[in-house]
């Protein structure tokens, strides 16, 4: 009901159709929309009014419309949006409007619960404004079609809702990943990357990545990969780390796998996981202790 | 709250992730030891990628439940992917199809108390695992 493009994509057209045999809409259904359509002409002012009304007090009524300009806006596009359910057609177009209608109102963050009323509001509102106004034409077969309608309606911005909370997720997750692979030269010659959570196939890449770009740039000796805090070793990640050890090695870093806890190292030995020559310590004390005799170090409390 | 019954729907990486997750909790939740919760969080792992893998999409379903008395927790991965032609094969040790350790499924027949596997071509994979408690 605000303002944004509408553009049609390619599968509107046959999601037009699909969604029509879903809610089970016929040509009479529609023809019943299109008399509901003639019979609230030049009322629809009046019902967005009243929608105002029960809007009004909510909350949301003054984060997003406080403003009389955005208010007066928002007004004269929910009456073209009404104008154009009430033509009675479902196509492509409708399906593409309806599609940018929810995308809009998901970005500002309205609450679901708070359009579905508004929608509510509305069928309310054109429910009493067609029986008032010609009795003997309206029944219930007009609000049947008219709720059918407004389900598919409803339907369509929910998906895009839905669409766009996955959209976040998503990004949430490619957010967290930018901070998933922090290698640091934990002491002169040694790097050390924690791994926490669950690894996966693009995360193991990321981990391989880092990890030998940090060698070539840093010279390091020994890498020290911490796995304590990851949920579940099973093959596939077993299988990565082991060829990570191996490329680093064939840079001149031993790698290090600390961090394996008594059930990681139970499990990897009943799934038969054989680490072979990789080197790997209980805690990453065990880890740093090794990683400083390789390197030479001596650590050394002050007497 | 504590939930007996989980099903995710695999259809990405994340997804296997989650199922990984909720495993391993709910596998503690229902009184299994943590070295037995991480194996049926493992178990987890390795059938729900190798449903990404083979199959591109399926469901995994983790459950508490009593059978004979007592109480385990069950895996069921199950798709509609290409199926195994070849079962025996398939569960033979460093069996792989996909430049692997080819370990996955007889590691996971390992870890399990029960394992149970369906499965032909064009028809699909079911897989039942179940630890005792």
């Amino acid at each position: 009901m605000l303002d944004g493009e509408t553009v049609v994509h390619e599968n509107d057209a046959a999601q037009a159709i699909r969604l029509r045999a879903l809610y089970q809409i016929d040509e009479m259904d529609l023809e019943r929309i299109r008399s509901l359509g003639s019979a609230l002409d030049g009322k629809i002012d009046a019902a967005v009014a009243r929608f105002y009304e029960w809007m009004r007090p909510l909350p949301e009524f003054n984060e997003y419309l406080s403003d009389p300009a955005v208010l007066e806006r928002v007004r004269r596009l929910q009456v073209a949006y009404w104008v154009d359910f009430l033509r009675g057609v479902i196509d492509a177009e409708f399906v593409a409007s309806r599609r940018s209608l929810g995308a809009i109102h998901a970005r500002i963050g309205l609450p679901l619960d708070t359009y579905l009323g508004g929608m509510n509001s509305f069928l309310m509102t054109f429910s009493e404004v067609a029986s008032e106004s010609d009795s003997d034409s309206f029944d219930t077969s007009h609000v049947t079609s008219l709720s059918k309608v407004l389900h598919l309606d409803t339907a369509i911005v929910i998906d895009e809702y839905n669409a766009i909370t996955k959209t976040i997720i998503a990004e949430q997750g490619d957010a967290l990943m930018e901070m998933s692979t922090p290698v640091t030269e934990v002491w002169a010659d040694i790097l050390m990357l924690p791994i926490v959570g669950v690894i996966d196939s693009r995360r193991s890449m990321e981990i391989m990545n880092t990890m030998l770009s940090k060698i070539a740039e840093t010279r390091a000796h020994v890498a020290i990969l911490d796995i304590s805090g990851v949920a579940v070793i099973d093959t596939a990640v077993a299988n990565h780390l082991i060829k990570v050890t191996r490329a680093t090695r064939l840079m001149g870093c031993e790698c290090l796998i600390s961090g394996v806890s008594p059930a990681i190292a139970q499990t990897m030995v009943e799934l038969g996981i054989d680490v072979g020559t990789v080197r790997t310590t209980a805690t990453l004390q065990d880890a740093l202790g090794m990683a400083f005799h390789v390197t030479g170090h001596t650590v050394q409390r002050e007497a | 709250m504590a939930r007996d019954e989980v099903r995710i729907q695999i259809l990405v990486d994340a997804d296997v992730a989650r199922a990984i997750v909720v495993a391993r909790q709910l596998s503690r939740e229902a009184g299994l030891s943590t070295p037995r919760s991480t194996m049926i969080a493992t178990a987890v792992s390795e059938l729900a990628r190798n449903i990404l893998k083979y199959a591109r999409r399926g469901s995994v379903t983790v459950r508490a439940i009593d059978r004979d008395g007592r109480r385990r927790v069950e895996i069921l991965a199950t798709d509609r992917g290409p199926g195994i032609a070849d079962i025996e094969t398939a569960m033979k040790e460093h069996f792989s199809s996909g430049g692997t350790l080819g370990l996955g499924l007889s590691g996971v027949e390992r870890m399990m108390d029960e394992f149970d596997i369906e499965s032909a071509p064009g028809e699909g994979t079911r897989v039942c695992a179940a630890l005792w408690l």
